[in-house]
Parts: structure tokens; sequence; C-alpha cells
């Protein structure tokens, strides 16, 4: 496969991560501009612990997670008290306090005669795990996949699981859900938790994806579109965001004629969308259609209505 | 979901080797890039060399792209491959940017060294200089 080819599709699989971390938010009724800042956060931590500490790939994928779910969780504490535009505003100045921390953040090791870490405003070089361990660029691409696929399934068992059904109704009414005995304040502090640490296992691929990371990849920019990609991809599943992702990374990135104005493309289309459709292309009608359409197709053999006493009834 | 389970610790027991790491030749580079004939048209002269030894490396398969930092995985331009000079270690290659601003040149070395050095630039449109640090990120122009 052309590298070109594999380093599109590799962006496109790591920013489907701070994508889905951004749906999930959503799911349960709020919009939030920061998740950016646990990207960043799994990819400075997960960086530290390969360049720096030594530790393995897959250990440091997880603590850049566990970090990353950590944080979001004690920030989600104060902040998800908020609602709508204050919540929006919360988690973007949040974001942007991450940023700039990472700004002043210094912590280098010299590890073969050369200073390795993150220095400040000039980033955080050398990340080398996957040339280090002859980890081919398709070979990473894989993982990456891997990791989403497991993300995606986590997904679906979460949207047939009681704690699904309590997310989205967190976010249809919270009202109703309070009045229906669910505490609501610690699910969405849950679903924050969980957001957290999707968006840091993307932010620990990105750092050993592209080796480098300074504080400028971390801005508003990349929160705004991980929000687009669930609004563009739509709010009834979480293929939803992915379709987001593909349609902005893979289809206009492939449109070289577009180069350079991608982004008012983007921003059009965005705006389009949400006059349009509000809740994206795969709202909930649609995931619901295709899915009878697909029942239709293949009829799932089903299980005999039993009574309590394993009749038939 | 056991199984996806299983498939997924295969999968990062297969990547994760510790025993190779730290054998690895590193890469230094040097790089200069000024203004070509077309607009957005940049020629960079790329002197590659071994960090430790500093030897030059040459006969090396070298690709050069870029990314922008502060709008990540957005402006990605197709990897350029470089034409090695006679003299040893010096390659040669002209991008093409999709706007002026600051630009992460990530130099892709294959062959019998294989790795990535990143080098930050601020790319204008008549002249080019190491990008200044974070806090103050440059105007992109159309």
């Amino acid at each position: 496969m052309d590298d070109h080819v594999i380093g599109v599709l590799s962006n496109i699989g790591v920013v489907s991560f701070v994508a889905l971390s951004a749906y999930l938010l959503l799911l349960t009724g709020e919009i939030s501009f920061g998740q950016q800042a646990f990207f960043a956060i799994g990819a400075y931590g997960a960086g530290v612990a390969t360049a720096l500490w030594g530790w393995p790939l897959a250990a440091a994928l997880a603590w850049g997670a566990a970090i990353g779910g950590a944080v979001a969780m004690l920030v989600g504490m104060p902040t998800l008290r908020l609602h709508g535009l204050y919540f929006a505003v919360a988690t973007l100045a949040f974001a942007e306090m991450v940023r700039i921390l990472f700004e002043l953040f210094r912590y280098q090791v010299s590890i073969d005669g050369e200073l390795v870490g993150p220095n400040g405003g000039e980033g955080f070089r050398n990340i080398r795990y996957v040339f280090d361990h002859n980890i081919d660029a398709f070979q990473f691409l894989l993982l990456i996949y891997l990791l989403l696929a497991a993300a995606l399934l986590g997904f679906v068992l979460l949207e047939r699981s009681r704690l699904g059904v309590i997310f989205r109704m967190i976010g249809e009414d919270e009202t109703l859900a309070g009045l229906q005995g669910i505490s609501v304040v610690r699910h969405r502090v849950l679903a924050a938790g969980i957001a957290g640490s999707l968006a840091g296992i993307g932010g620990g691929l990105y750092a050993h994806l592209t080796t480098y990371v300074e504080p400028r990849i971390f801005d508003v920019m990349l929160g705004v579109h991980s929000l687009a990609y669930g609004l563009i991809g739509g709010l009834g599943t979480a293929l939803g965001p992915l379709l987001g992702v593909v349609i902005d990374i893979g289809l206009l990135e492939s449109i070289r004629a577009l180069a350079g104005y991608r982004m008012i493309i983007f921003g059009g289309f965005v705006a389009l969308l949400l006059i349009v459709r509000p809740r994206g292309l795969l709202d909930e009608t649609t995931v619901h259609r295709l899915g009878r359409g697909w029942r239709q197709i293949f009829p799932w053999p089903r299980r005999p209505n039993l009574n309590r006493r394993g009749n038939n009834a | 979901m056991r199984s996806a389970t299983y498939a997924l610790t295969v999968a990062v027991l297969t990547l994760w080797r510790p025993e190779n790491g730290c054998a690895q030749v590193r890469a230094k580079a040097d790089i200069s890039c000024r203004p070509a004939v077309e607009k957005l048209q940049y020629d960079c002269i790329i002197n590659l060399a071994n960090s430790r030894s500093g030897e030059p490396l040459s006969g090396l398969t070298l690709t050069v792209g870029a990314d922008m930092p502060s709008m990540p995985t957005a402006h990605n331009v197709r990897p350029v491959k470089a034409t090695e000079d006679e003299d040893k270690g010096t390659y040669r290659a002209r991008i093409t940017l999709e706007m002026h601003g600051d630009w992460a040149l990530r130099l892709d070395l294959s062959g019998t060294v294989r790795d990535r050095v990143i080098k930050v630039l601020r790319f204008g449109s008549d002249r080019v200089d190491e990008a200044p640090l974070a806090r103050t990120p440059a105007r992109h122009r159309h």
C-alpha cells in the first residue's frame, strides 16, 4: 500500500478516537469543545512513558488512557453541573489551559547523549518507539484499527446495555432521567471518564505515529473538528463520527484540487448539515430504518416468546 | 468478546519487541529551503548525518512530507522523494505546500537506516526561517 494512503488511513483512525470521545458526551447531551485536552494528555503521557521511561507501547497507551480518563473525571465533577453553553465554554477554557501548561512543561532526560522529552513550546520530539522496535507503518496502521475496532465493539455493547440507555435518557431529558432515580451528574462524570480515556488512547497513538507533538497541535481547531465529526456523521450510532472523519480527512484529503480551501468547504458542509439534518447523516431515524432493512434482508432467527413456565406464549 | 480480547492481546504482544530497542542508528538533519519559481513551491537541501558519529548518511531513500502543526491531519502534503547529490549525505527535494505558515517537515529515511526526523520551519512568500516557539503562531495566508 502507498505510504501516503497508509498515512491518511492512520490519521483517520487516530482522529476517530477523539471523534468518538466527543460523540459519547454528545449522547449524554453535553457539547464539549475540550476533548483535545485529553488527546494531548494521552499523547504526552504515552510519549513520556515509551521515550523516557522505556515502557512497552501497550503499557504506555494504557497509561495515556488512564490519565486521560482520570483527568476528565476530575474536570467533569465541577463542570458537568453546568449546562449547555456554560459547559461548552468551561471545556474550551480547560483545553486552552492544558495547551498553555504544555507550553510551559519541560521534562527532558539525556538518552544516548541526546536530550529527549517535552521541551515547552518546542514540543516533544523523538518519540521513536516504532522506529526503535522496527514496527513499520502498515503494522502500526493495523494496531490503530484493531484498537478502534475494540472501541467500536465497546460502543455496540454500551448501546445495548442499561448504561447506554441511561446515557441516552440523560441526553434526551435529564430532568426526566433524574425523576427515574438516575444520578445524572454521576453518570455524566462516568461518560466523561470513558470519553477522556478514548481521547487519551488516540493521543498516545498519534504521538507514536508522528513521533512528534507540540502544544499547537492541541488547539481549539482539533476540538471543534472532533465535535463536528459527530454532528456530520450522525448521533444515531458510533459509526456516525467515524463517517464524519472519513468525509473530512478521507474524501476531502483525496481531492487535491481543494487543497488549502478544505477548511472553508468543511465549515460550510457542517453549517448546511446542521440546517438540513441537525442530528447528522446517520441520525436515529436513519439508523432504525437501516436496521429494519437489514433485518428484512437477513432475518435473524428469533427466540420463541416464552412465558414464565417456559411454554410458548 | 473473548476472541476479540485474545486478538487484541496477540496483536499488542506481536508489536511489543523490547529487545530490539536502542540498537538503531539515529539520524540528524540540517535543512535549508528557499522559494522556487512557482508559488508555494520550495527547494530544500537536506544534510543527513548519524546523530552519534556525525558521519554523513548516504545511499538512503528519503521522502519529505509536511504537516501543519496548528491543523493536525488537516493539511497533509503528499511526500516527495528526495534525490541524493554527489556530496555524501546531501539530498534535494522540491515540495509544494498548500499555504504559507509553519510546517513540520517530516523526513522519512529508509534503506540501511530507518528513521524519521521532524523539522518545523516557517514558510513565507519570499523566505523560509526556523519556526519560533508555539506562542507566536504564524498567520495562515491562502
